[in-house]
Formats: C-alpha cells, sequence, structure tokens
C-alpha cells in the first residue's frame, strides 16, 4: 500500500483538548435554587424561557422590594389551621427560576394551610388571592396530614404583578385535591411555582384552571417521598387575543410503584391567542414500577392562534409499568362546521358543541361541583366573544 | 441457546468488524488540525480555489462555534489527537483485483463484491479512511445519464453542477460539525439522476475507518431531477481500537420537483466511534425524502436526518431504528421544516437500550408562517429489556402556522414476563424469545430495508441481544 501524509507543521494556534462542557443529561440537572443570583436575567434564548414573552415580565425578573402586598386570606371548615409561618417552613419548593427565587427571597413569611392527620373534609378551604396592581409576592403551604381528605380552591384575581410560590405536602395514605384558578384581569401577569411532594399510599389532584391574565406561566412539579404514591394533574386552559398562557409540568418518579396522569387541554380564539405546555417526565433508575402517561390536546377556533407542546420523557430503567405520552393540535374545521351546519345546526351553536365536547372529559374529572359551573359559565361567555370576533370579521370581507 | 445450534453466533456478543488491517498510512497522518492541514488536502486534491476558500472558511467557523449545548456527552472528543486526512492508496480502483490485499479483505469480509457480482445494486463505492478506493456502476445507468462518483472526482469532472449544489443545502457554518466536514472533507458519493429517470435498484456504498484516531469527513452530494427516483445505501464499520476515533460526515440531497429519494444508512461503527453527522434533504413541489436510518454501532451518535419541505404537497418521511448497548448512547431522531403550504412529514422512531445503553429519540418540526395545511405526525415507541438502560423522547415542536394538524405519541414498555413466558413454553430459550420479541418490534422499519440490508440488521440485533438475559 502506498501512503502519503501531509507534513506536520505544528501549528498549534488554537486547541480543541478533550473536556468540552456536558449538556445536561437530565432535566434533573437543572439548577435549583434559593439564591437569586444562581438565576441570571433570561434573555429568551434558554431553553425555559424560549416561549415565554419574557420583554413583558421585565418587573418580576428584578430582585427588589414589593410595591405591594398581594391581598391573601383563606377560610374552611374548623379543623384547618390557617396561620402565618416563617417561609422555610416547609421547604419542599426550591425555586427553579428567577421570579419563583425572587418570590422566595421578597416575602419572608407564608400562609399556611393544614389539614390535620385523619380529618376528613366535607367543605373546601376557599385560599383568595388579590393582586391590587402593583408588584407583589406570595407564598402559600398546603398540607394535608396522615390519611386526611381535603380540598383546597385557590383563586388568583386582579390585575398587578404577582409571583407566587406553593408548596403542597401530601401525607402518607391521604388524599388531597388542589384547584389553582388564574383570572386575572386582561393585563395582569402572573407567574407561579407549585411544588408537591406525595407520601406513601397518597393521592394528589393538582387542577389548574387559567382563564385571564395577560402572561400567566405556572411550573408544577412533583416528586414522591414515598412508594405507592398517585398523582393526577389536570389543567384547562382558554387564551384569548392577546393571552399568553404556560403551563409547565416536571414529574420526577425517584419512588417505587408511583403513578403519575398529566391531561391538559386548551382552547385558543382571536389574534395572537398563545399556549404553552411543556410537560418534562424523568423516572429515575430507582423508581421501577412507575407507570406514566401524558396528554396534551389544543383546540384552535381562529386564525391567529398558536399552541406549543412539548411532551418530554427520560426513562432510567426497563422495569416499569408503562410510560408514553401523546400531543396533538388541531383546528375547529370547516368540515366540522359545514357537518352540524348541514344538520340545520347554527354557526355559534355548532361551535360551543365542538368545544363543550372537547372539555367535556376534563371537567368531569376535575370533579368540583363549584369549579365545573364557572368553567361552563366562563367558557360560554369567551365562546360568545369568539363568535362576534369572527361574525364581525366576516362582515368585514363582505361575506 | 444452544452453541450447536446458533454456529454464526459462536464467540459473538463481540463486535464482529473489528479486525484491524496494517495502519501504514495512518501511522504517519499528521494529528490536530489548522489552516496548514486543510491548505495540504486541498493540494492534494488538486482543488479549484473556491473550495480551498471554503474550506479555510469551514476551519474559521469550525474554531468559533461552540460546541453543542445539548444532546449527548462530547467531552471525550480530543480535536488535537485526530487524524483528519488518512490516504491509503494512490488510485482509485474500477476492478475489484486492482485493490490493494488488506483493503480488498476487509471489503469481502464485508460482503461488498458479492452484492455487486449478484447484481443486487445498480452501483458501488467503498471508502477506506479519508478517500474512495473503488467504485463501479451498471452500464445501463451510465448511459441514461446518471452519474454515480466519488465527490471528489465528481469536483473534477462536473465542476459547474457541483458549484451550484455544494454547501446549498447545508451551508458552511450550519453547525460546529458541518463546519468541521466542510474544511476537512474527503470522499463520499456524487450522485446525479437526470430527469425522469428511475433507479431501480439500489446505489450502495460502504465506508471504512481503519486508523486509531481516525477522523472520516466524508461528503455526500445527491442531486435527484425533476420525476426521477434512487434509492441509495449506506454502511459503516470501523475496528476497535483503545482510543476514539471520529466520523463527521455532511449529506447534502436536492429532490427536485416531483422526484423521490430514499436514503437508507445501516450504521454499526465500533464502540469507539463518535458519530456526528448532518443530514439534510431539500424537497421540491410534490417531491419526496424518504431517510431510512439505522444506528446499531458507535459509541456516541448524535443524526437528525432532516428534510425541508420547500414546495407545495412535498412529503418527507424518516424511518429511525436505534440499538443502544453498553456503552452507547444513540441521540438520534429527525428534523422535519414545513416550507411550503399543503406538505407533510411523518416520522416513526423505534429504539431499544440493553446493558447500560442510552437511546434518545430527539426531534423537531418546525412549521414556518404561511404552511397553511400541514400535517405531521410524530411516533416514537422504545423498548427496554433491562433495569439499567435509559430511553429518553424529547420531540420539539415549533408551529408558526395556525392552520396545521399535528399529533405527536411515544410509548416506553418493557418486554414482559408474559411474553417471554409464552414464547419459552413453546420451547424456545430466554434470549431467543427476547431477540424474536425484540426483531418483531422493529419489524416495521427492518420491511422497508433492502433484503440484505434487512437480513443483515436482523442478524445484528441478534449479537446485540446475545447475554442480554440471565
Amino acid at each position: 500500500m502506498s501512503t502519503e501524509t501531509l507534513v506536520a507543521t505544528g501549528n498549534k494556534a488554537h486547541s480543541h483538548g478533550p473536556g468540552s462542557p456536558v449538556p445536561l443529561q437530565a432535566r434533573s440537572e437543572r439548577p435549583t435554587s434559593y439564591d437569586v443570583d444562581v438565576f441570571p436575567v433570561p434573555n429568551g434564548r434558554e431553553e425555559e424561557w424560549r416561549f415565554t414573552p419574557i420583554k413583558a415580565l421585565k418587573g418580576l425578573f428584578e430582585d427588589t422590594e414589593p410595591t405591594e402586598t398581594p391581598k391573601i386570606d383563606a377560610s374552611g371548615p374548623e379543623r384547618v389551621t390557617i396561620e402565618t409561618v416563617v417561609a422555610d417552613a416547609l421547604k419542599v419548593l426550591t425555586p427553579q427560576d428567577r421570579p419563583s427565587a425572587i418570590a422566595w427571597k421578597q416575602s419572608p413569611s407564608a400562609l399556611a394551610v393544614r389539614i390535620p392527620n385523619e380529618a376528613e373534609l366535607t367543605e373546601p378551604v376557599h385560599v383568595n388571592v388579590a393582586s391590587l396592581g402593583g408588584r407583589g409576592y406570595t407564598h402559600l403551604i398546603i398540607e394535608a396530614g396522615r390519611h386526611s381528605r381535603g380540598l383546597v380552591i385557590i383563586d388568583h384575581t386582579g390585575a398587578g404583578e404577582l409571583a407566587s410560590n406553593v408548596e403542597i405536602k401530601v401525607g402518607d395514605g391521604a388524599e388531597l385535591r388542589v384547584v389553582s384558578i388564574q383570572q386575572g384581569d386582561h393585563d395582569s401577569l402572573h407567574l407561579a411555582q407549585h411544588d408537591s411532594l406525595v407520601g406513601r399510599d397518597a393521592k394528589l389532584k393538582h387542577v389548574v384552571v387559567t382563564l385571564g391574565g395577560k402572561v400567566v406561566r405556572i411550573n408544577a412539579n412533583v416528586r414522591y417521598a414515598g412508594p405507592g404514591g398517585d398523582a393526577e394533574f389536570l389543567g384547562v386552559y382558554f387564551a384569548e387575543g392577546g393571552q399568553h398562557h404556560e403551563h409547565r409540568l416536571f414529574v420526577d418518579h425517584e419512588a417505587t410503584n408511583c403513578k403519575s396522569n398529566v391531561l391538559y387541554k386548551g382552547a385558543l380564539a382571536g389574534d395572537h391567542a398563545r399556549s404553552v405546555w411543556i410537560g418534562d417526565v424523568l423516572i429515575r433508575a430507582a423508581a421501577e414500577g412507575t407507570d406514566t402517561f401524558e396528554l396534551n390536546r389544543n383546540l384552535v377556533l381562529t386564525e391567529g392562534a398558536r399552541a406549543d407542546s412539548v411532551p418530554n420523557l427520560e426513562i432510567e430503567t426497563g422495569e416499569i409499568e408503562g410510560a408514553g405520552h401523546a400531543s396533538a393540535t388541531g383546528r375547529f374545521d370547516d368540515e366540522q362546521l359545514f357537518y352540524l351546519q348541514a344538520r340545520g345546526i347554527p354557526e355559534d351553536a355548532a361551535r360551543r358543541l365542538v368545544v363543550s365536547g372537547f372539555f367535556n372529559d376534563i371537567i368531569g374529572k376535575i370533579g368540583v361541583p363549584e369549579v365545573v359551573e364557572h368553567l361552563h359559565e366562563v367558557i360560554e361567555t369567551k365562546l360568545a366573544r369568539t363568535a362576534e370576533l369572527s361574525a364581525s370579521a366576516k362582515a368585514a370581507l363582505g361575506q | 441457546m444452544t452453541q450447536t445450534a446458533h454456529p454464526e453466533l459462536e464467540g459473538l456478543g463481540n463486535y464482529q468488524y473489528g479486525w484491524s488491517d496494517s495502519d501504514a498510512a495512518g501511522a504517519v497522518a499528521q494529528r490536530g488540525i489548522n489552516a496548514d492541514v486543510v491548505r495540504g488536502i486541498s493540494a492534494l486534491k488538486s482543488e479549484p480555489e473556491w473550495m480551498l476558500d471554503l474550506r479555510l472558511k469551514g476551519l474559521k467557523l469550525f474554531d468559533r462555534k461552540p460546541m453543542p449545548s445539548w444532546g449527548a456527552d462530547l467531552s471525550g472528543i480530543d480535536f488535537d489527537n485526530i487524524k483528519y486526512f488518512v490516504r491509503s492508496t494512490e488510485k482509485q480502483a474500477t476492478s475489484w483485483e486492482e485493490l490493494p490485499e488488506d483493503i480488498k479483505n476487509t471489503y469481502d469480509k464485508l460482503g461488498i463484491p458479492e452484492a455487486e457480482k449478484q447484481r443486487l445494486v445498480a452501483g458501488v463505492a467503498a471508502q477506506y479512511e479519508s478517500e474512495v478506493v473503488y467504485h463501479q456502476i451498471r452500464e445501463d445507468l451510465e448511459e441514461q445519464g446518471v452519474i454515480f462518483l466519488d465527490t471528489d472526482t465528481g469536483l473534477k469532472e462536473y465542476p459547474e453542477l457541483f458549484q451550484e449544489y455544494f454547501g446549498s443545502v447545508i451551508p458552511v457554518g450550519d453547525n460546529k460539525f458541518a463546519a468541521l466536514n466542510t474544511s476537512v472533507w474527503s470522499g463520499g458519493s456524487f450522485i446525479y439522476v437526470p430527469k425522469g429517470v428511475k433507479v431501480d435498484i439500489p446505489l450502495q456504498a460502504y465506508f471504512r475507518i481503519n486508523t486509531e484516531n481516525m477522523g472520516q469527513f466524508e461528503r455526500t452530494l445527491i442531486i435527484v431531477d425533476e420525476d426521477a427516483y434512487v434509492h441509495y445505501v449506506e454502511g459503516c464499520t470501523a475496528p476497535i481500537y483503545k482510543s476514539d476515533s471520529l466520523h463527521s460526515a455532511v449529506v447534502e440531497i436536492i429532490v427536485k420537483k416531483g422526484a423521490r429519494c430514499r436514503y437508507t444508512t445501516i450504521q454499526n461503527w465500533s464502540n469507539n466511534v463518535y458519530n456526528l453527522v448532518t443530514k439534510r434533504a431539500t424537497c421540491e413541489a410534490g417531491a419526496t425524502m424518504e431517510w431510512i436510518d439505522g444506528n446499531i454501532g458507535s459509541k456516541v451518535t448524535m443524526k437528525y436526518p432532516a428534510v425541508y419541505l420547500m414546495g407545495e404537497h412535498a412529503k418527507g418521511e424518516t424511518l429511525s431504528v436505534a440499538f443502544a448497548g453498553e456503552g452507547q448512547h444513540q441521540d438520534a431522531g429527525s428534523k422535519m421544516v414545513h416550507n411550503a403550504p399543503y406538505t407533510s412529514s411523518s416520522i416513526v422512531s423505534k429504539s431499544v437500550a440493553r446493558g447500560g445503553g442510552r437511546t434518545s429519540y430527539r426531534g423537531l418540526v418546525e412549521v414556518a408562517p404561511g404552511s397553511h395545511h400541514s400535517k405531521s405526525t410524530v411516533r416514537c415507541d422504545a423498548l427496554l429489556v433491562d433495569t439499567i438502560s435509559r430511553s429518553d423522547t424529547y420531540p420539539y415542536v415549533d408551529v408558526r402556522e395556525d392552520d396545521v394538524a399535528m399529533g405527536h405519541e411515544a410509548t416506553v414498555s418493557k418486554v414482559s414476563d408474559d411474553q417471554l413466558f409464552y414464547l419459552m413454553s413453546r420451547g424456545m430459550a430466554e434470549d431467543e424469545a427476547m431477540a424474536m420479541i425484540v426483531r418483531g418490534f422493529i419489524e416495521p422499519i427492518a420491511r422497508e430495508l433492502p433484503m440484505e440490508y434487512a437480513l443483515e440488521l436482523n442478524r445484528l440485533i441478534e449479537l446485540q441481544m446475545e447475554g442480554a438475559v440471565g
């Protein structure tokens, strides 16, 4: 074999030695910290911010004193204790981004709702959070004692900029439902992190209902403190023109034989209506017997709206019951409309039928009458607005 | 499984293509990269000025671009320890006998001349180290105007066609590794199929790395003119050395109006090769691009064959199968970019991880504004056969147009005891049963392969599954 080689000239102006930085290899490697400085002000290119309109959120990235103290109060059955505690009373939550770390630092106390061991509540606990127009922070702790049963409904309203942390601890064998409703005014901003810890053989149903606000971004994370835990995450959102509704989930399976089930459904109508759904699931090597599924569906009702849906799955053991995810974005299309109109159903009613059919299963799963009723009402109002919009659009086109 | 029942599996579970030939060429090739190395490669090939300029631009961009901030762990690559160009033989052979003995033996062991003898393929190219050493195409295709050459010869003989398309699909600075390829590329296939010509049996190329710490940077350019069809198949192997080699190819494909191109790869690099490849096709109106991508070997693979759908009713399809054993990370997937209305894409990915290996499906579906009535479906299935392996699914989606239909689904499952019990109660040994389940799992992709590749894939999987149980 003949050979030919290049003459070495030894020019070593630059070096590419081994040891280039290793990209994050699992979702769990992303930083979490109580220290604000760990999280630089985002520029919008970061994986966790690339879908978010960060310009609108400038104020919530500033590590300064709040300009208001948002109203937060709770009421519920007698057996429930409601009191103000120090911020690090529970520490189930570790901030995952800058606004959460700022909210942690700037709200030195937390409101704690505690359901005693073995208490079975027949009435829900109501927490009302109202932002008055300035920039404020809240911190809420919800603890369900061993073998207790309860329901906590958090209602967010108001006009300001709010960053909130919610910590949820479900004791062994307990069954807790938490519903968080976001219905701020049209120009309000709301960033939240919800961290849950599910005890041995405990059950958590975490429901997010996002109906209002200019930018709403909720990071919901769950971990399991022992085997046999079961967490169900439900979400309903309806974004209209100019609204950004973002929901992020991280289900971290480390204990054995736990279940997680995520179902988020959203509708979008109007120009620049935007929704983002990110569903991360990590099954660690120790989490044998895990059963997990994630589903996100989006229904785009009018032109100019956009839905992003990204499910990510990381699995480090083969000893699992099952794992999967599915996501789809579809349109309320002319065919469906034609089908229904051909059967004598007017356009408005047809649209309502398709949307209520779309939300039907998830609303059934929420199972809290007062929330379901309210949800139906709001969806009706929004659909009426959508119908007006499309009617005026058609009129403008002279159709 | 008894050894006697399967004599072909004896002593296996080892990498079968791990022998190495005497390495006189590689031993003296320079390590590391700089402008002089790039100039030297270009001078050796007596290239036109514009190519040298492009190579130097590639080098500059390679130096400037950061390593990817996502994906696999590439910290083990030592760019200074890689040989960027190794020439193994003075001139290209046109008959098998002309090849130097040890290269010939290599390809005989890989079964290349047999495929040609049996006329299973319309043309064959074999690349050893940096350059194509053997090359043949059927006469009737040549008469029809089909060009099938190694890329270096392509540049010499068809400079205009070459300059028009080279780098048009994957720009020099597309990513760090594409820039590196542009600066030191050598070999690869250059294919042109004229209007309306349908090449009925596949064109085939085989790539082999023999030198330790060798970098192979082949560059493939395929142009399928209007209403034509071609199926291109490539396979890759390398010996096992103590330290790592790098394979960083760039493949550019242009599928013109109404044409169709199918590109099949079965990558079986040895477990010390970093396989970082950029593959991309553009599809004009009504054209179809199909990637069939098998990743069995290598230490780390990062490969996401892409289709840019540029004309109405263009269609992109990827079938991807990945198999990761001990010490392997297959980070593979596909990218579909919808840039015109009424375009459709589909991605089907199947992966199997065992023995602590890791498979990641990583995909991207992008729908640009104005690409209304686009459709995309992504389906990923992963199979885990033990408790120490890892499987990930990262399906990125970026939709800038509202009038589209998108769907994504993924499942990850393990081989159940019931399935194994069922087969074993019918007299099958446990690992045989396991291999059968795995074969069944990837069958939807195996059946899309040419016969000899489907057999090869099944055999590779059997080898990989050896010792997977017990």
